[in-house]
């Protein structure tokens, strides 16, 4: 979790210079307009969201709004809920036994509402996962391809098409232009990572969520993942679970904090831009999360 | 061929990147084109989705038919026949009452023993050899483990035969031999199986004390490999109990109470071999009788494996 | 009452004593201990385990050959495509292969979609309280002892394919050319169903296993870009499992090949060839039930009658081991999860009826 560049000596003056630090990295983000202020109607908006597995509640009453084109960290010691809130906008807990109360809107549709098909959802929102998961029985070109594919897009020529353009945009396709017909699974793990969000953004998705994409990365892959996400907010609205705070003040627009409560269950305890959250905190568990006191 | 409701006249978007929202005005970008063809095809892809599951459940169904009929006719043709003494008393002639397959029970119950009393200590030691000594012998055993498994039973019951009948007659113990070979490679795989995922760390602590092998063997890795050693061997009872084929050519049947393990013996599968293909009624209820003990005595004893490999499980923990 | 130490142990309390001398009496037990040849016992037992198993397969081996050697050497090879007919010295097999062949290739037909069909259900698409008592079930089928479901086969399904199933059949319009002649109930089409009931819980049980084993990352990576569980099933799921599912359908096949006595009952035992599917025929296996006890011994016929074992032995155990080895050689697949999941995949790969 600590960014090795930052030199300190004395406690005080770590936490000093590690809030600095933060600020600092996160003023580099485009934090000015503020979340609710922006201007354009958030992506996705949840209200009162709760998750529960069984008897265990994991994350409560999670009101939040995300805005289109930017990039929303969520962010928390791990068991907070983060990665379950993440799930629940495209109806991943349906899959995993999980119970989603409260409401999601992707715009203007009811994520949960009973006519919704959670297909239907999905096609709207795509997902890259902690560990880079190619199908691997398919080469990378079927990789790319293989939302496409689900979502009834048969022409070779618009497949074709789709899947240079999502490797562009992952920042692939001169590494493996020349090898589309090899497996996936050959691939280095940042490579076959950044196969991943290629066969997300193929789909054209409004929103991509990200969970932890960089936890199983080498620091170089990390880093070209980093430039990736900036690069992708500009043109779907990015949701990045990150247990890294830096990662999140390099990278995010706006950060939503996710902390314990007293009784062992994960609600959402800030959100704002990051510059403001990391530099000037509202909430004093913020505060205390984001100077290294807790978690 | 596109397979859009309508005409995309897709623009090129190699290296451009993907638009957002504003269109060309002569038509549609590439990303209106996907998500078009994405909400088009929702409807179909989630009604061809049902019809798989409906036609999986179909399959479903056809799996458990047969085996719902089959129990249910057994059970009905079955307990009929298995009043008064049907258990206890010997076979009589067609038409006599108090007839029974005492006798094969018996006999299905020494030739069982006797077959596990002879496979179950070869498939444990053999196992020890092969886990313990890794190379080309034990890839041999493992190779031979594997052609015997696919050896059919009746290749088996010959074998028996032509070794213990042409040497000393029929006897049961020619069926034991020839069920004892039928299980033995069942035994070692599983035996095998259930020893290679006791984790090596165990099997080094117990070594890196001093102990001599045997002592590490008997109280660390048995210990931890005993469910599956015993679910393994009880599974391949319940199998060998069923078996016809190595029994037909072998112990020869019997009217009478065998206990001498060396002489003709009768057996459950082969009373029902016997007396199904006789067309008298006497001999059909006796036929679907005996194949619902047998069947019983099965399932229990597959039940009875994997309950007692729970309860070992759970008490290893 | 005071506490009076015993010498031993006051040895070991006063300071000046070094800390590390041993307790006395110990290092003598050890020594002795370590001098035992126990382990000389221990690897007895183990090779005579080995050598015993091996002493078995080579005996089987052996023996079969030597029996058979009268008729193989009286036939050579010819024994693979002629017809059998002792009463004229002819004892070969092919007539019997193609029954083999026959009732295996309809039994797969009919065992295959059906049994994957099964597997994918219940690996995937069914809700979870389905599919636990379902894959209990299918099991208990593989647990029926072959001789039962021969039975009931002669006794129940005979009269049921002569009235109903058989006439029906030859009123289909394209496939109905496959079933020509009488409906006499017992036929290649009744063996090879009774064979697809005996092989189906193989193809499930192996099958399911091996779909589950697909790792739910791959599973949610398809869900995540908007796939329909059909969908998963079909292009990650399945091919995912190809080995596992390969191996299901070897092991099935072997089974098929060397079910003798279900066969025996529900067949005909005809040793003509057959021209439909509707025709009594005879397998490998029917035909050793039907004619080992009817041999003299010593003769030449059962000679012939063991010559058949020899090739159906080569048959089976060629698709069988083919399976076992592809069982074995899990490089994709997760391994056992303990112990008891161990044994019981390992006997799924060999439980079943195949007498």
């Amino acid at each position: 979790m600590t960014d090795s560049s930052a030199p300190s000596t004395s406690p005080g003056d770590k936490t000093a210079t590690l809030t600095a630090t933060l600020a600092e990295e996160a003023g580099h983000g485009d934090g000015a307009a503020g979340l609710l202020g922006s201007d354009a109607t958030p992506a996705v908006t949840l209200q009162g969201v709760a998750v529960s597995f069984g008897d265990h509640v994991a994350v409560r009453n999670t009101t939040l709004s995300l805005a289109t084109n930017r990039v929303t960290a969520l962010v928390g010691p791990s068991g907070c809920g983060k990665t379950s809130i993440l799930r629940a906008v495209n109806r991943l807990h349906d899959h995993t036994g999980g119970t989603v109360s409260g409401t999601i809107r992707l715009g203007e549709l009811d994520v949960y509402a009973p006519g919704t098909s959670p297909e239907l959802v999905r096609s709207k929102v795509g997902m890259v996962f902690q560990r880079p998961n190619p199908f691997p029985t398919m080469s990378i070109f079927d990789n790319v391809v293989a939302g496409l594919r689900f979502n009834g897009v048969r022409s070779k020529a618009l497949l074709a098409e789709a899947g240079e353009a999502a490797l562009r945009h992952a920042a692939l396709w001169d590494i493996v232009k020349d090898r589309l017909r090899d497996p996936a699974v050959r691939l280095s793990g940042g490579q076959q990572q950044r196969l991943c969000i290629a066969r997300a953004l193929a789909v054209e998705p409004e929103v991509l969520l990200m969970d932890e994409p960089c936890s199983a990365l080498d620091p170089v892959a990390t880093g070209k993942i980093e430039a990736l996400i900036t690069e992708l907010a500009q043109h779907v609205t990015v949701v990045l679970v990150t247990h890294n705070m830096f990662q999140a003040a390099r990278v995010s627009d706006d950060t939503a904090v996710f902390l314990l409560g007293e009784d062992r269950v994960g609600e959402l305890v800030e959100v704002g831009p990051t510059g403001e959250v990391f530099g000037s905190p509202r909430d004093e568990r913020t505060r205390a999360y984001v100077t290294g006191h807790i978690g | 061929m596109s397979d859009l409701p309508f005409d995309v006249p897709v623009t090129a978007g190699a290296g451009a990147g993907v638009r957002v929202g504003a269109g060309t005005l002569a038509g549609l970008t590439r990303r209106d084109a996907v998500r078009a063809a994405a909400c088009a095809h929702l409807d179909r892809r989630r009604r061809l989705g049902r019809l798989a599951t409906v036609m999986c459940v179909g399959a479903l169904a056809l799996s458990l038919l047969p085996l719902v009929a089959l129990v249910v006719y057994v059970v009905s043709r079955g307990l009929p026949a298995l009043s008064g003494g049907f258990l206890v008393h010997t076979p009589t002639p067609e038409g006599i009452p108090g007839n029974g397959i005492g006798n094969a029970v018996v006999g299905t119950l020494i030739i069982v023993a006797l077959a596990m009393a002879m496979a179950v200590p070869v498939g444990l030691a053999a196992a020890l050899f092969v886990v313990e000594r890794p190379g080309r012998l034990s890839g041999a055993l493992r190779l031979a483990a594997d052609v015997l498994t696919g050896t059919p039973s009746i290749a088996i019951g010959v074998f028996a035969y032509l070794t213990f009948v042409l040497a000393f007659g029929y006897s049961g113990l020619a069926g034991s031999f020839a069920l004892a070979v039928l299980m033995l490679p069942i035994m070692l795989r599983a035996d095998e199986e259930a020893m290679s995922t006791v984790p090596d760390e165990l099997w080094e602590a117990g070594l890196a004390l001093g102990s001599p092998r045997a002592r590490v063997v008997r109280s660390v890795v048995l210990r931890s490999a005993l469910p599956g050693i015993v679910t393994g061997n009880l599974l391949a009872m319940a199998r060998a109990i069923g078996e016809t084929a190595p029994l037909i050519f072998t112990i020869f049947g019997s009217q009478f109470f065998v206990f001498r393990p060396t002489a003709p013996m009768a057996a459950l599968p082969l009373t029902i071999y016997t007396n199904a293909t006789e067309p008298y009624a006497d001999a059909q209820r006796t036929a679907w009788g005996t194949a619902l003990v047998l069947m019983v005595l099965v399932v229990l004893l597959s039940v009875a494996a994997r309950a007692v490999a729970a309860y070992l499980h759970r008490k290893a923990r | 009452m005071t506490y009076r130490p015993d010498a031993a142990v006051s040895t070991l309390r006063t300071p000046e004593a070094s800390s590390w001398e041993p307790v006395a009496g110990i290092a003598s037990i050890l020594e002795r201990r370590r001098s035992r040849p126990r382990g000389r016992l221990y690897a007895a037992v183990r090779w005579g385990g080995a050598a015993v198993f091996a002493g078995v397969f080579l005996l089987l081996l052996v023996t079969l050959f030597h029996q058979a050697w009268a008729a193989l050497a009286h036939m050579g090879l010819s024994i693979l495509w002629r017809g059998w007919n002792p009463a004229k010295a002819q004892f070969g097999a092919g007539v019997f292969i193609v029954g083999t062949l026959l009732t295996t290739v309809v039994a797969l037909v009919i065992a295959v979609p059906v049994g994957l069909g099964t597997a994918t259900f219940l690996a995937g698409l069914a809700p979870r309280w389905v599919a636990a008592p379902c894959t209990v079930l299918v099991e208990f089928l593989a647990a029926i002892p072959s001789i039962v479901v021969g039975l009931w086969g002669l006794i129940v399904l005979t009269p049921l394919f002569a009235r109903h199933v058989e006439p029906f059949l030859k009123e289909v319009p394209l496939l109905g050319a496959l079933f020509h002649g009488q409906p006499l109930g017992a036929s290649i089409l009744l063996a090879s169903v009774v064979l697809a009931i005996m092989v189906l819980p193989t193809i499930v049980a192996l099958s399911r296993v091996a779909m589950s084993g697909v790792a739910m990352a791959d599973r949610e990576a398809g869900l995540a870009l908007a796939a329909t569980r059909w969908q998963v099933a079909r292009k990650v799921v399945i091919p995912g499992a190809r080995r596992g599912i390969r191996a299901a359908v070897t092991l099935a096949m072997g089974r098929a090949f060397g079910e003798a006595i279900a066969v025996a009952m529900v067949i005909g035992n005809n040793t003509a060839l057959p021209h439909s599917l509707l025709s009594p025929g005879a397998t490998l296996g029917s035909a050793i039930v039907n004619s080992f006890s009817e041999a003299n011994p010593g003769s030449l016929e059962k000679s012939g009658v063991v010559a058949l074992v020899i090739v159906l032995l080569a048959i089976s155990v060629l698709v069988n081991a083919g399976g076992q080895l592809l069982l074995r050689v899990r490089e994709e697949g997760p391994p056992p999860r303990g112990p008891v999941d161990g044994a019981v995949e390992a006997i799924a790969g060999t439980v079943g009826p195949a007498s």
